[in-house]
């Protein structure tokens, strides 16, 4: 009982900031390309008077990227307007150019509203359609999330910093004495915190490996069974390998850190 | 290694630079020597133990221990120094977590010995302590003689050329008293051993030549002949 006492009460902490950490790098991939999509998949249409080239739209504003054009009969067919094929050419010679663009990066609503005033500086463009409202709500509410869950991991983390400081209290106490009977019989720094080390290296391999586990579990259990489309596309970058060495990594680094802390921290009696 | 194995010249040592606990001390203590220092309460024996084993540094004058001059000693030499220490507190200073015979062999677990020669030693030092059977024993679990018979083990497991023992018997029973006298004398017959022994009474049954420091409350030191 002891025993699970006293490894617990450093794998509890460890564990929550491995969770955090974990969590952190599988939200950044798994949205990353969902983020990719949102900033690709927007476009602004323009209305001009006469044919226009991209390098007419880039001497407007230079965040243009790619500028395709929206084909006439595409426009009638899409209004579905049922004319004779003379009467039908005329309209579609009188009607103005469509064209789509995308822009070179993801921009602010003041920043799409900047590129807005530009290109109306040209007189043969007569409209603009940036599509604001669609675009802020989706991207402020991804943002929002991301900001939200990013805040909770940085919570999660300096709670698992607070418990192990108090583990690090409890190993003062606990293993201060052994130190100092070892350091009078003239025990090198290494050899008096062995135990200690080996006492975190393993609840730092053992945290590593259940918070691995708890990904594996998560990616190969809970995702398959769920509907979020955002977490099915992206199933296979929930957990990778390499994420267990990067949490192995970190876990023993901390506690190497803590060990060395509570060392330094043992004088000898006076 | 020089003859002289403790040699204080003009030694004074103090916690603070107010009050000074040993005042302008000068003696040697040669190879097999067996020294008692005796002195009131607070005279400043065991101040003068620490200082051989390096827990205290001299305020002033020169200290050497097994040719080393502990006034300047840097870190590692004083651990390679302690590795040849053997040192028995009144407290005992076991290690409460380890068994018995881990505590005895700690020394030589130290100085990176072999399990088959910590083993071997462990036995014979218990034995030699009558503490055989007692090997898998917590500290705990022993009366204070016994922690004490463990911790006199201990200091001799690496047969060290200097014994330092802060009040050994103190609050020991006779029996228990008379094993770590009984080794001492023979660390030091046979081993020749130099062992400083820090008490308020020396024992009336001591079977070898001693040398006697005394103490006075001013922190002065004086052999009796």
């Amino acid at each position: 009982m002891k025993f699970i006492k006293t490894h617990l009460s450093l794998i509890f902490p460890l564990m929550a900031i491995l969770l955090g950490l974990e969590f952190f790098i599988v939200f950044d991939r798994t949205t990353e390309s969902f983020e990719k999509s949102l900033k690709n998949g927007y476009t602004m249409m323009v209305v001009a008077k006469n044919e226009m080239s991209i390098d007419d739209f880039r001497s407007w504003d230079k965040h243009v990227l790619k500028v395709e054009e929206i084909k006439k009969s595409k426009i009638l067919n899409s209004v579905n307007i049922d004319l004779e094929k003379d009467k039908g050419e005329n309209l579609e010679h009188s009607l103005p150019n469509f064209y789509s663009i995308k822009l070179n990066k993801y921009l602010s609503i003041s920043e799409l509203a900047e590129v807005k005033s530009n290109l109306k500086k040209s007189e043969d463009i007569t409209r603009i359609e940036t599509f604001n409202s669609v675009y802020q709500s989706q991207y402020e509410l991804f943002s929002f999330i991301k900001f939200s869950f990013n805040t909770f991991i940085v919570f999660m983390t300096i709670i698992g910093f607070f418990l192990i400081l108090k583990q690090m209290e409890v190993w003062n106490f606990l293993h201060a004495q052994r130190m100092k009977v070892m350091e009078i019989f003239g025990a090198s720094l290494f050899l008096r915190s062995k135990v200690l080390i080996n006492l975190s290296v393993v609840d730092a391999i053992l945290s590593a490996i259940i918070t691995s586990g708890v990904f594996f579990v998560i990616q190969n259990m809970w995702i398959r069974d769920t509907h979020m489309s955002i977490l099915k596309e992206n199933v296979e970058s929930v957990f990778y390998l390499s994420d267990f060495f990067i949490l192995l990594f970190a876990s023993i680094s901390i506690v190497l850190v803590a060990v060395f802390l509570v060392v330094i921290n043992v004088k000898e009696e006076e | 290694m020089s003859e002289n194995v403790i040699t204080a010249k003009n030694l004074t040592l103090a916690y603070d630079s107010t009050e000074k606990i040993i005042n302008n001390a000068t003696f040697e203590i040669k190879k097999g020597d067996f020294v008692f220092i005796t002195g009131p309460s607070g005279s400043g024996k065991s101040t003068l133990l620490k200082a051989f084993y390096g827990n205290l540094k001299p305020q002033d004058g020169q200290l050497n221990i097994g040719g080393l001059d502990m006034t300047n000693i840097i870190k590692h030499k004083l651990q390679e120094l302690r590795t040849h220490l053997g040192i028995v507190f009144q407290d005992y200073k076991l290690i409460n977590e380890w068994t018995v015979e881990k505590n005895v062999v700690l020394p030589l677990w130290i100085a990176g010995y072999s399990a088959e020669v910590q083993s071997s030693q462990a036995k014979r030092l218990l034995h030699h302590v009558k503490l055989t059977g007692k090997e898998e024993k917590y500290p705990l679990e022993l009366s204070g003689g016994e922690q004490q018979r463990v911790g006199v083990a201990r200091a001799m497991a690496k047969n060290p050329f200097l014994i330092l023992a802060d009040e050994p018997t103190g609050n020991l029973d006779e029996y228990s008293s008379n094993v770590i006298w009984d080794l001492m004398e023979n660390a030091c017959q046979q081993l020749d051993t130099t062992i400083v022994v820090v008490t308020h009474r020396i024992p009336m049954m001591f079977n070898i030549p001693y040398r006697h420091f005394s103490i006075d409350a001013g922190g002065n030191i004086r052999e009796v002949h």
